[in-house]
């Protein structure tokens, strides 16, 4: 043991700049905690007993979301027999999805994998999601077999979840609640990350076109503490859902987006005009109520046009660029290499 | 820009603003006796936000004299925040120190903002006893309930200017506005310990406050903006989204109501207002909704320079070695590690 620490303490380490070295962990996995006394230590040894079978360099990235129990002197102490273990602090409870994307930031492998901090993911099947890692997937899902939860607060409202998921974005993602899931370090480190989107990661993902691939993973009933989640609130799981498709189909082009939206307004003043219209000619009198919803519709329908036009602007002032995704997951099939652009990524 | 000689461990910085104006020479002399009595050495800043022709007069009579501190004239009147700020950039202590322009708190109670900081990032004071009429008092306990409402902490006094932070709270807050009064809110909500310290208030404080309606609007919306920065900042459809929603669900059953009086009993639909109402209802939620996605649209396209979190510190020991089966022996390395540790309380907020 090695009384050589370096623990840093730096509040606004920017690890954007940390970019996977050549001579870096081939893998990292990600793991974020919050009053997970008991479960460190045996996810821990897990972990480290999964990998080393694998043999392939591995570092792990715990997440402390501001616990408030012995969780970080525990990790800690295992960081201190083991520098694969790198413990990032959270001031206090951000969430998961903070804490998620702090271990992205902090993790230096090239192919990141995710899991709970509750025992209920198994370590053991972190080498499955690499097997379709290197089969050229660029992002692994696991879904929950057999899963061992109560199923009227937990099961039933995530299959409706992921069944609206997976019809507003495109991607039938069996299981977007299992937290066990593998990517490559440059696809997901370019994926902003915020608000609750963790619940999201691959319909957000979704934005790069990534080969995604899916397989059955183990699920083991919680041993220690008690769930974080309770029912989950549907009117923020359909915002947010709103957001995702807004951001995925339209985020390039937004004048179109709102342009659809203003479309059955259009439509609306059209109709009461024309009702005016034909008043006016056979009746020689109008309604004002028709005739003022009438204006109500276009007015606003032309508002919503100007709100795409300021879109536009929002965007093209903004620094995510769809062209940056493009790059993540295309393929050369054929051309001369230019390693200039192989480079830019 | 730093002085040469070691710099002071606190810098004082005392805004001068329009509010309240009193007599700047005794107050400095009062705040000097009390804060060298602690023995820290320290500097004065004196940000004079706009002309404040008297204050300065002042300030420069006591440099004649001989007195030794920083004085930062604003060409304009840019508000206590950004007063603040000015002030900070020319700190180098590493503790900062901010009191009020007027006798508001006991300068003798300084020695205790100070002595809280060795368990807090930031340390407030709230006048106690607090002297004031019942309307006085209504009034301050109907805003700090509200604010503890909305931000989930639990303050006693927001107007008391005498506060005391580590360098490192001021570094990180991005201040504008009249966003000092919510300096501690703004500091918990990045996960820094805040607390609250007694102090007696100021002799000449003890008057009963007669506050503008205007003042009053100012204050609401204050609160109305950092109850939306502190819930919606990353998720503005979520605020935009219910208002519209629930907007247009007001409009779609007034219409809904309407065609079925239409078609069930035949009620003319043509001369009723409440169609006007029931379509400007439904429309204002589509704009409402709207605004929400352009919102969702802003923190997209900037979610790169904003982050969510805070990290406190790294651990890692990269010349530890890999033992590759730990379940065995592991309970033998924690003593060491937990006396590095520190101890936090958690922040009161759960923004």
């Amino acid at each position: 043991m090695s009384d050589a620490k370096s623990t840093t303490r730096d509040d606004n380490i920017d690890a954007a700049q940390r970019i996977a070295s050549p001579n870096g962990p081939a893998l990292s996995v990600i793991v974020p905690l919050y009053n997970e006394e008991e479960s460190v230590r045996p996810l821990y040894a897990a972990i480290v007993q999964a990998l080393d079978r694998l043999g392939r360099p591995f570092e792990m990235v715990f997440v402390d979301d501001g616990s408030r129990d012995g969780t970080v002197a525990i990790a800690a102490s295992l960081a201190q027999r083991d520098s694969r273990l790198r413990i990032v602090k959270f001031r206090r409870n951000y969430g998961q999805t903070a804490a998620m994307a702090a271990g992205i930031e902090h993790a230096n492998g090239e192919v990141l994998v995710t899991m709970d901090g509750d025992l209920q993911n198994d370590p053991a099947d972190i080498g499955l999601l690499l097997e379709q890692i290197d089969a050229g997937f660029d992002l692994v899902v696991g879904w929950r077999h057999n899963r061992q939860d109560k199923l009227v607060s937990r099961k039933i409202p995530s299959r409706i979840a992921n069944w609206l998921i997976g019809r507003v974005t495109g991607i039938p993602i069996r299981d977007n609640g299992c937290s066990l899931k593998a990517f490559r370090a440059s696809l997901i480190k370019r994926i902003p990350l915020y608000s609750e989107m963790h619940r999201f990661i691959p319909a957000m993902a979704s934005i790069a076109g990534p080969r995604v691939a899916q397989i059955r993973v183990r699920h083991h009933a919680r041993r220690f503490g008690e769930s974080k989640y309770g029912l989950s609130r549907i009117y923020k799981v359909l915002l947010d859902l709103m957001v995702i498709k807004t951001i995925a189909s339209f985020a390039s082009r937004p004048l179109r987006w709102f342009a659809i939206l203003s479309l059955p307004l259009f439509a609306l003043a059209f109709l009461a005009f024309g009702q005016t219209a034909v008043d006016l000619l056979m009746e020689g009198a109008i309604s004002l109520p028709i005739a003022g919803s009438g204006v109500i519709f276009l007015s606003s329908a032309l508002i919503l046009l100007c709100s795409g036009a300021l879109a536009e602007l929002i965007y093209a002032r903004g620094d995510v660029r769809d062209r940056e995704f493009l790059k993540l997951t295309q393929t050369i099939l054929a051309g001369t290499r230019n390693p200039q652009a192989d480079r830019a990524l | 820009m730093k002085p040469q000689a070691a710099p002071p461990s606190l810098s004082i910085i005392v805004p001068i603003g329009t509010r309240r104006t009193a007599d700047i020479g005794a107050l400095y002399r009062e705040y000097r006796t009390h804060i060298a009595a602690t023995g820290a050495t320290h500097e004065f800043i004196f940000v004079l936000d706009g002309p404040r022709p008297e204050a300065r007069r002042a300030l420069e009579t006591l440099l004649r004299e001989g007195e030794e501190f920083t004085i930062i004239n604003l060409t304009r009147n840019f508000g206590e925040a950004a007063a603040l700020t000015a002030g900070f950039e020319r700190a180098s202590g590493g503790t900062i120190v901010t009191l009020p322009a007027y006798p508001q708190i006991d300068a003798a109670d300084i020695r205790k903002l100070l002595a809280s900081l060795s368990t807090a990032d930031m340390a407030i004071g709230y006048r106690s006893p607090r002297y004031g009429n019942a309307l006085d008092r209504m009034r301050r306990a109907a805003f700090h309930g509200l604010v503890n409402w909305v931000t989930g902490a639990r303050l006693r006094d927001l107007g008391c200017g005498a506060r005391a932070m580590r360098r490192q709270v001021l570094e990180e807050l991005d201040l504008y506005g009249e966003q000092h009064r919510f300096l501690p809110i703004l500091a918990m909500r990045l996960g820094f310990r805040v607390s609250e310290v007694p102090m007696r208030q100021s002799a000449q404080d003890r008057h009963a406050r007669i506050y503008r309606p205007r003042e009053y609007m100012h204050h609401l919306l204050d609160l109305f903006s950092i109850f939306f920065l502190m819930r919606f900042t990353k998720k503005p459809l979520r605020f935009f989204g219910m208002l519209g929603a629930a907007t247009f669900a007001v409009g779609a059953v007034l219409i809904a109501y309407l065609g079925m009086e239409r078609l069930l009993f035949s009620e003319p639909l043509a001369d009723r207002p409440a169609l006007l109402l029931a379509a400007l209802l439904l429309v204002l939620g589509m704009q409402i909704f709207a605004l929400g996605l352009l919102g969702e649209l802003i923190i997209f396209t900037h979610a790169r320079g904003l982050k969510d979190y805070r990290v406190e510190e790294i651990i890692q020991y990269p010349d530890a070695v890999a033992v590759s089966d730990s379940g065995s022996d592991s309970a033998a390395g924690e003593e060491g590690a937990s006396s590095e540790m520190r101890a936090s309380n958690p922040p009161a907020i759960t923004a």
